[in-house]
């Protein structure tokens, strides 16, 4: 745009000028013409006829001024007093303005004529200078305005731009919305322009939680199908039919038990959302005196399951894979508990702490890495002290979390899981 | 103890059936949860063994019909489906235990027998108490003063039963009914028998005859 306007200025301003001097031209020839008339023929030859002469080739350097050529000699104006007005060498008009006296540009036009049997060439001058400036100073007022007004454009250029892209910010803050779980769909009050983007950002959305929907039910169905059946040969394994061979009824067992195992870990591994479902928060208040009230209708009324968390917290999690979670993690507590299950959750600057601790026997600190320790194969790890921690390992890693394994004020075993937030 | 299974795998239900009879339970079967929401409102069942996975109506829509219904019978809830967020479900739906599959019929069976001392008013002990016995669920036997007692499967029953219902008056229908499944035929002689059989290995007072009205355990006895 610069560019364009630079050259567009500059042919504007070059037209303009090749205007006026063919403007001048004509003055200049009218004038030559003047001077011819006024040569007459007096007694010592050709003369001038001073009376039809114009004042301003009196005047010293009034700025304008004019040479006669003849034959042999030359005249020129009283008004160049000592300077000389070169002869041109063609006819014609010279605006390669010559440097005249006092520093003055002129703009030259050479005429020749026949009169009076003799041949002259007479050369009228006129002073540009004047004109020169004036077209200097528009020059100047126009790149100033140009400037001005191209700083301007820039400025409601990038006022415009901002403006527009307003809404994109606003679904950029949404989208980070999304991801930290506030929200399960943009807002879809935008402009025109952007309105297919976000329908499009929600269809996606709601596809992706759709299969993931869709991919839970599965592997539920899938774990129905074999837990049944599995259920039937553990049924099985223990009847009377097998009384008689012990070493068979040891070895089915054992086997179905690790499918069992195995399938339970793989299932819940398989179903955690991770990061892929956005939405549905935990909310505190709502989900864990339902959690805990299970937790006592399994283990029984005598445990007193209680837990402190900040009134109207909201964990930025999955409800069913932190129901997990928790749910784990208390049912373990629970199983080695006496009378007492507290569930504390802390909300931090950079994230949440979740501890949950028991007044049971607790384990010895030499032994608590054995409980969680790293590489462990699946078959190797048993449903006792705590396996379901197995899948809150899962869960815990999958979160980018750390679980450390303390001591609870009432002697018990007291879990603490940390996680960032998001 | 008269308990309903409702269960559609064949396989599974056949074993549990047996399972729970050799623990000397009357046991009901029905595969549809439609005829589940009719029949488990209708009959008077001690306890219900319910998988969610039905054909008709799922389970968790029958257990919140039987609540909606007033049913107070206790339900044991028998799934696949194990994550917490579906425990809690079945919780809000009415249900008083969880279970999930697969499990060890032994597992099965704790489970049953502590949700109906706990339905009955008893506490979660190792052995069924009452006017001075115990009674050992496992070994099916009594224990009194501590001298054990051999008893029949028939005995077991009737003495369970009136255990978990002590100093209450029962009569004899309410006895059959919740001693029999809906498919034996129900014979008071039998029944008479079996009572007089108890009396005859546990002492005579500690089932009384009201008359026209029904038996009367551990009434004086404690």
């Amino acid at each position: 745009m610069v560019i364009v306007g630079l050259v567009l200025a500059q042919t504007s301003l070059w037209l303009f000028e090749v205007g006026l001097q063919r403007y001048l031209e004509a003055g200049l020839r009218n004038d030559s013409e003047s001077l011819l008339v006024a040569l007459v023929r007096g007694p010592q030859g050709l003369q001038l006829d001073e009376r039809h002469l114009s004042p301003a080739y009196q005047r010293p350097f009034s700025g304008h001024y004019f040479r006669i050529d003849f034959a042999d000699s030359h005249w020129r104006s009283r008004s160049l007093w000592d300077q000389d007005l070169p002869l041109l060498e063609h006819p014609g008009l010279h605006s390669n303005l010559q440097l005249g006296p006092d520093g003055q540009q002129l703009l030259v036009l050479r005429s020749d004529y026949r009169r009076l049997g003799q041949s002259i060439s007479i050369s009228v001058a006129q002073d540009y200078t004047p004109v020169r400036e004036s077209f200097q100073r528009m020059r100047q007022i126009g790149l100033g305005l140009g400037l001005a007004g191209l700083l301007l454009i820039l400025i409601l250029q990038r006022l415009t731009v901002r403006r527009a892209l307003k809404p994109l910010e606003r679904a950029r803050e949404q989208i980070a919305q999304l991801q930290q779980g506030q929200r399960s769909q943009l807002d879809d009050q935008v402009p025109v322009e952007l309105e297919p983007l976000v329908a499009q950002i929600n269809h996606l959305l709601a596809h992706t939680e759709d299969s993931l929907k869709r991919s839970r039910n599965a592997l539920g169905n899938l774990g129905h199908a074999l837990k049944t059946p599995l259920a039937v040969l553990l049924s099985l394994a223990s009847s009377q039919k097998l009384d008689a061979h012990p070493e068979l009824r040891r070895i089915l067992k054992e086997q179905l038990e690790q499918v069992q195992q195995r399938l339970n870990r793989e299932l819940n591994r398989a179903r955690l959302s991770g990061d892929a479902l956005p939405g549905a928060l935990f909310d505190c208040d709502t989900e864990l005196p339902g959690l805990l009230a299970t937790l006592n209708m399994i283990h029984g009324e005598h445990l007193a399951l209680s837990y402190v968390a900040p009134p109207g917290l909201q964990l930025p999690w999955d409800r069913e894979d932190l129901l997990e979670l928790l749910g784990n993690l208390l049912d373990n507590a629970c199983k080695w508990a006496d009378a007492e299950v507290r569930l504390s959750v802390i909300e931090r600057t950079d994230g949440y702490a979740l501890g949950v601790e028991d007044d049971g026997p607790g384990i010895p600190e030499e032994q608590r890495t054995q409980v969680f320790s790293r590489g462990t194969r699946l078959d190797e790890q048993t449903d006792g002290h705590g396996l379901g921690l197995g899948i809150v390992r899962d869960i815990v890693e999958a979160w980018g979390g750390l679980l450390v394994l303390g001591e609870s004020e009432w002697g018990g075993l007291k879990v603490v899981i940390e996680l960032p937030k998001r | 103890m008269r308990l309903l299974l409702v269960e559609d795998h064949v396989p599974l239900a056949d074993e549990l059936i047996a399972g729970l009879q050799r623990q000397g339970y009357a046991v009901d079967w029905l595969a549809d949860g439609r005829d589940a929401v009719y029949q488990g409102s209708s009959e008077p069942y001690d306890l219900i063994i319910l998988d969610l996975g039905l054909p008709g109506v799922p389970g968790l829509e029958v257990l919140a019909q039987w609540r909606a219904g007033g049913l107070s019978t206790p339900v044991l809830i028998l799934t696949a489906r194990d994550s917490w967020a579906e425990r809690i479900e079945g919780l809000k739906a009415g249900a008083d235990d969880y279970l999930t599959k697969p499990f060890h019929p032994e597992e099965l069976h704790l489970r049953v027998q502590s949700l109906l001392r706990r339905s009955k008013g008893q506490a979660n002990q190792p052995t069924l108490k009452a006017a001075g016995l115990h009674l050992d669920e496992g070994r099916q036997c009594v224990i009194r003063d501590g001298s054990e007692i051999q008893l029949t499967a028939a005995e077991f029953r009737l003495l369970r039963y009136f255990m978990l219902h002590p100093e209450q008056i029962l009569s004899k229908t309410h006895l059959a009914e919740h001693l029999y499944d809906g498919e034996t035929e129900r014979d008071s002689n039998v029944l008479e028998v079996h009572v007089n059989h108890l009396r005859r290995k546990l002492g005579k007072a500690v089932i009384e005859t009201r008359r026209g009205q029904g038996y009367l355990f551990g009434g004086q006895a404690s």
